[in-house]
């Protein structure tokens, strides 16, 4: 059999964590934390740890405990067991002046002006006055608000009075901010553009945590991610490493060639794409060899990687019992 | 706590609540509007006496009974005259020259004493068809008459001294003993009224008024903050005990200004509309000198019970009924009010002192009705006791207020408050 030329080969290949997200320092450490509510559990055991510099992402279905954990790391409320470290210490007043916290549940004054809601909760984070009105101008103007700083806040849309909430929350320059679903209720331009101050704060160093349902924004933005479910963590670790942990053993090849005709034990997806199960014990790299070395002629090759939205199904539905 | 918090929350708070419509209107313009009210009642009042003084002050009388004694007239211009006060009484001889000056209006009325006065005591009142029908009664004149026809029945008949008792059967001379029972206050009977009853009542009706306004913008900032879902991140900023505080401070100044504005008028009106009564009642000073640190002090104490208990509460009216409890005991002193007033330092005048929820009220009480008779350690012991309670409900309600903040949906069991409030 003649050896075919390889026309074209595009490997995907991320498999590895690039240097750069390595975890430094703990930002916030929770060490065995539990909670009850009545007799109820809400946080079984929790241990984990957002680093600096990082977004992380904290993931599960409704009611496996990550507000309640979100709460208890801000101080908001008490565990009941376990310990919680917050830049390298105890919880303490001052140093949870370095965090922000945007809840799910959104609250504004509403009779209040924007710039006098935002100067007021900039004091409360200990910026003085004449800082918190700066900032509240400042960041009204990086969210595209400045025109509705002497408004009521009732009197704005939902998408901007979302937007003022994540200024609030990001004025005062946060170590960390903790954002809970912080893209419902934004159209997609606004939904970009907190995306890109999510982004911004990672490219300065500044730690964020993610609460959110949206998988692919998961996949998009954090370093690393826990999931929650049942108040106890089932995943936790770097995302892409979880990611290719649950990933099938499989690749996706591209080729206009049969490859069961070629004996590959292999099924032709309805995009025309081949998916192959690997062998046990080859690698992906290892069998993209083989295949080049049997004359195949490959278009395009990735080792098929687990979405998000997969493992979180799959662990929720009963897979992490 | 951090003061820079708890002066950013309180002056917010503050703020918040000055600047509303129904504020203002509570804290100035019903003051305004009373004083309107009360301007207006003056101004007419002084108008029409003016108009009446304008008119003749002078009256017929006739009497056909023989019964007058006319040693008390006396000849002015032909005519025979008795003037008593700013009043003139003619008398006349004939009916026909009386109706005349009547109807020319040179006398108001007619008075004539019926031939058969002794057996039906009937004395006729003629006035002209011009007279305005309000003034057909009451005039000032009759109870001069009267006195006039009794003094004349017991002429050469009695002792002068009989007549004068007869005329003023008593003068009532009102005493009481001192605490220490050996000397004798003597008080005036309308002094006595005034002093006892209206001016404590009042004192004490509006440092309960001002007290139950302060707290109830406490209830609903707390129930604001709850429905408008702020609270998780008020606390991931400020502590419990910092907000609570800033939300004391700031709405209780909102209430000290609103007290002080109340109190300012009500003092202004009291001196300026009887200068004279000022300088004989003994305005209870007192009380009114320590009426607003029992203000501040009451304040802040049912004010974190109601933050505490209004933080339980899913919306504004559920806040409302939970601290209605609050509420009622501190009205309690008002419902006793009086047994309070007849013995302000009983047994439970005295025990009221001690209780937190009712000892601003009652030491207000006491001191205005008889401020010789509580001792200055009770009024201090009171005011240490309600510091003490202040402390204490401060401590428990910023941990109930903190549980009770983030409580949503079904309300918690007591059992579970306490556990989660330790």
């Amino acid at each position: 059999m003649p050896v075919p030329a390889i026309v074209t080969v595009t490997v995907i290949w991320s498999l590895a964590a690039s240097p750069d997200r390595l975890p430094l320092v703990a930002i916030l450490a929770f060490r065995g934390v539990s909670k009850r509510f009545g007799g109820q559990v809400a946080l079984d055991g929790v241990t984990l740890e957002v680093s600096q510099g990082e977004v992380f992402g904290l993931m599960g279905p409704n009611g496996a405990g990550k507000t309640t954990l979100i709460r208890i790391g801000l101080d908001i409320l008490r565990a009941d067991e376990g310990e919680v470290s917050l830049f390298a210490a105890p919880l303490d007043r001052t140093t949870l002046d370095r965090t922000a916290y945007l809840p799910e549940e959104r609250g504004v004054y509403r009779r209040a002006k924007v710039r006098e809601l935002l100067s007021y909760l900039g004091r409360l984070k200990g910026l003085k006055s004449a800082n918190a009105r700066e900032a509240a101008a400042h960041w009204l103007g990086r969210v595209g608000l400045s025109h509705v700083a002497e408004q009521r806040v009732e009197s704005l849309s939902k998408g901007m009075t979302q937007k003022v909430q994540i200024a609030a929350c990001l004025m005062s320059d946060p170590e960390l901010c903790v954002l809970d679903e912080p893209f419902s209720g934004l159209d997609p331009v606004n939904v970009a553009l907190v995306k890109d101050l999510i982004e911004e704060r990672r490219a300065s160093g500044l730690t964020t945590l993610l609460s959110t349902h949206l998988m692919h924004q998961v996949e998009a933005l954090c370093d690393r991610v826990a999931l929650i479910h049942r108040g106890r963590v089932v995943v936790y670790g770097d995302l892409e490493e979880i990611r290719r942990r649950y990933s099938p053993h499989e690749v996706v090849v591209w080729t206009s060639m049969d490859l069961v005709e070629l004996g590959v034990d292999a099924i032709r997806d309805a995009n025309g794409s081949w998916r192959v199960s690997l062998p046990h014990a080859e690698t992906a790299a290892g069998y993209l060899n083989e295949l080049i070395r049997s004359g195949v002629l490959i278009d395009r090759y990735e080792p098929l990687v687990a979405r998000m939205d997969d493992i979180f199904v799959n662990l929720v539905s009963g897979g992490a019992e | 706590m951090r003061p820079d918090r708890v002066i950013a929350v309180a002056k917010f708070e503050l703020l918040s609540v000055v600047k509303r419509w129904s504020y203002l209107i509570t804290t100035f313009g019903l003051p305004l509007f009373l004083a309107l009210i009360s301007g207006t009642v003056l101004g007419a009042q002084t108008y029409f006496l003016t108009q009446r003084a304008a008119e003749s002050s002078s009256f017929g009388l006739i009497d056909e009974a023989n019964v007058v004694d006319q040693s008390v007239f006396e000849d002015d211009g032909g005519a025979r005259v008795w003037k008593v006060n700013a009043i003139e009484v003619e008398l006349y001889a004939s009916l026909d020259a009386a109706k005349d000056d009547l109807e020319a209006g040179r006398i108001r009325a007619l008075y004539v004493v019926e031939p058969d006065y002794l057996k039906t005591g009937e004395v006729r009142a003629v006035q002209s068809d011009k007279t305005p029908l309000l003034s057909m009664r009451g005039t000032t004149v009759e109870p001069v008459l009267r006195s006039l026809l009794r003094r004349s029945l017991m002429v050469d008949r009695l002792d002068e001294d009989v007549q004068e008792r007869v005329l003023a059967p008593a003068n009532f001379v009102r005493t009481r003993l001192t605490p220490g029972g050996d000397d004798v206050v003597s008080i005036d009977e309308t002094i006595d009224l005034l002093v006892r009853t209206t001016v404590p009542l009042f004192l004490g009706v509006l440092l309960l008024t001002a007290l139950l306004s302060a707290s109830g913008y406490l209830v609903q900032t707390v129930s604001t903050d709850k429905e408008s879902k702020i609270v998780e991140v008020l606390l991931a900023s400020v502590t419990p005990e910092e907000i609570l505080a800033g939300k004391l401070f700031g709405l209780g100044a909102a209430g000290l200004v609103q007290f002080a504005v109340w109190s300012s008028m009500v003092i202004f009106v009291a001196l300026s509309a009887s200068a004279a009564l000022a300088s004989v009642v003994a305005i209870p000073w007192q009380a009114i000198g320590v009426a607003p640190v029992l203000f501040v002090l009451g304040y802040l104490f049912m004010g974190s019970l109601m933050l505490a208990t209004a933080a339980l509460g899913a919306n504004a009216a559920e806040s409302q009924k939970l601290t209605l409890g609050w509420a009622m005991l501190a009205v309690l002193p008002l419902m006793v009010m009086v047994i309070l007033l007849d013995e302000p330092h009983g047994f439970l005048g005295q025990l009221m002192t001690w209780i937190p929820f009712t000892s601003p009220l009652t030491v207000i009480l006491r001191l205005a009705v008889d401020s010789a008779g509580i001792a200055w350690w009770e009024v201090i012991g009171s005011m240490l006791v309600l510091i003490l309670s202040t402390w204490v409900a401060i401590r428990i309600g910023a941990r109930l207020f903190r549980v009770g903040f983030l409580l949503t949906g079904s309300r918690p069991s007591l059992a579970e408050l306490w556990r989660q409030a330790r």
